[in-house]
């Protein structure tokens, strides 16, 4: 397991993680998702053990990580930064890998290159964005660490080449317990592959927690009375208990974003005695931005679906 | 068999919890069905097994598989699960949206007995 204990981590002045804590437990996939400069990135640096904290720990297992070799031969980070292995070759690298983790296996990358076809004696200067992605992901898996970062995993590679790379994690998650965590923006491969995700702001987490425990707290409620229906203000649905994160009107549907699981909604709502009841799942994206907007971000108009 | 929607707003677990209770309430899967192991259900379906483990925690819970120790799950009893309180959930608010929009108590009592004459003729080989 990996904890964050009050994590806090500056850039000379600028506090990019503010006393941060999180559990990510071994086996689960984990989803870092914010916005731009929220500070995914650091977070995977400071797991992966490259960054001190100023404040705070970062421990594996209860032990810290930071500059210690066996500590660090668990984790594998793959940046999307990957100009240091210019000159190498992908034979090169896994050489290079094999001596720093020892469960490395050529067997399974060769496995991985016969479905995903990448040149392996040329060096990776030649090799496009996405290739130079798929490469090191593919030398992260090899490595067979316990756990695996990626940081914009998803980014440049197209659908077909996601939905093979999701699979082999999936396949690693199941042979080898690997532990996967992920930093995306793209929140439907979120939703495709993680079980868990931390939703960081302003150098803060938002909330960390099962994926599925957050959207049975969250709904979208479409509401509406026949004849006569009386105008009906927030203040009167928040007063049967009901928290909303957000309250439109159009036509003679009111439209909801309420937190609270499906039975207690249907219960509270029960007196008021709607005509038309819609209980909508939200979609991971949505809870991403009603959540932000709750804290003020993002501008957003609320464009309710015709 | 288990085809889920990854882009669907209902969960992923909840999805493989549903397909599974379809195919054990109409007979596909009879009692005593092994399903497959959550690993290898995880790899078909190229779906986080810690969701397909959620899915068959959910479904042991309402009793509709048991699982037995180092040989798998199966499908149990359908008719002691608790299956029946969730579909009947759902019979109820259809009920109560065709009430609402006008149709007689009556209509809906022989609409009943209808479905269930229609099932009963044509579904002698699964009953007896």
């Amino acid at each position: 397991m990996i904890e964050l204990k009050q994590v806090t981590k500056k850039f000379d002045d600028q506090t990019i993680l503010d006393a941060i804590s999180t559990r990510i437990p071994k086996g689960t996939a984990f989803g870092l998702i914010g916005s731009n400069g929220a500070g995914k990135s650091t977070i995977l640096r400071l797991i992966s053990g490259v960054y001190q904290t100023d404040g705070g720990e970062v421990l594996l297992d209860g032990k810290p990580i930071y500059d210690i070799p066996d500590q660090k031969r668990r984790v594998f980070f793959v940046s999307d930064e990957t100009t240091q292995f210019h000159s190498f070759t992908i034979k090169k690298l896994a050489d290079y890998y094999k001596h720093f983790y020892p469960r490395f296996s050529y067997e399974l990358l060769e496995t991985m290159l016969k479905s995903i076809t990448l040149p392996q004696h040329k060096p990776l200067s030649t090799f496009s964005k996405g290739m130079k992605r798929q490469a090191i992901t593919m030398l992260g898996v090899a490595a067979r660490p316990e756990y695996l970062l990626l940081d914009e995993a998803f980014d440049g590679l197209d659908p077909s080449m996601r939905k093979l790379i999701r699979q082999i994690l999936i396949d690693r998650m199941v042979e080898d317990e690997m532990t996967v965590i992920v930093s995306t923006h793209n929140l439907a491969e979120i939703n495709e592959l993680c079980d868990s995700a931390a939703l960081i702001h302003d150098s803060k987490i938002v909330f960390s927690c099962a994926l599925d425990d957050i959207r049975s707290n969250l709904h979208k409620l479409q509401l509406g009375w026949s004849t006569k229906a009386p105008e009906y203000s927030r203040e009167q649905f928040e007063a049967l208990g009901i928290e909303i994160l957000r309250f439109e009107k159009q036509h003679s549907i009111y439209h909801l974003v309420a937190r609270g699981e499906e039975d207690q909604l249907r219960e509270k709502l029960a007196p008021m005695n709607p005509t038309i009841f819609d209980l909508i799942p939200l979609t991971l994206e949505e809870i991403f931005i009603y959540e932000l907007e709750v804290l003020g971000y993002g501008c957003y108009k609320f464009d309710t679906e015709a | 068999m288990y085809d889920i929607d990854l882009q669907s707003r209902i969960p992923i677990y909840e999805q493989l919890y549903r397909r599974i209770v379809e195919l054990a309430v109409n007979g596909v899967l009879p009692e005593g069905t092994q399903l497959p192991s959550v690993r290898q259900l995880a790899k078909d379906l190229s779906v986080n097994p810690n969701t397909v483990s959620k899915a068959y925690q959910n479904l042991e819970r309402d009793g509709v598989i048991y699982s037995l120790a180092g040989r798998g799950s199966f499908i149990g009893k359908i008719e002691k699960a608790d299956v029946h309180t969730d579909l009947l959930k759902e019979f109820d608010l259809a009920v109560q949206n065709v009430l609402r929009v006008g149709v007689s108590e009556d209509k809906l009592c022989d609409r009943i007995h209808k479905i269930a004459q229609d099932s009963k003729s044509g579904g002698k080989e699964n009953d007896s």
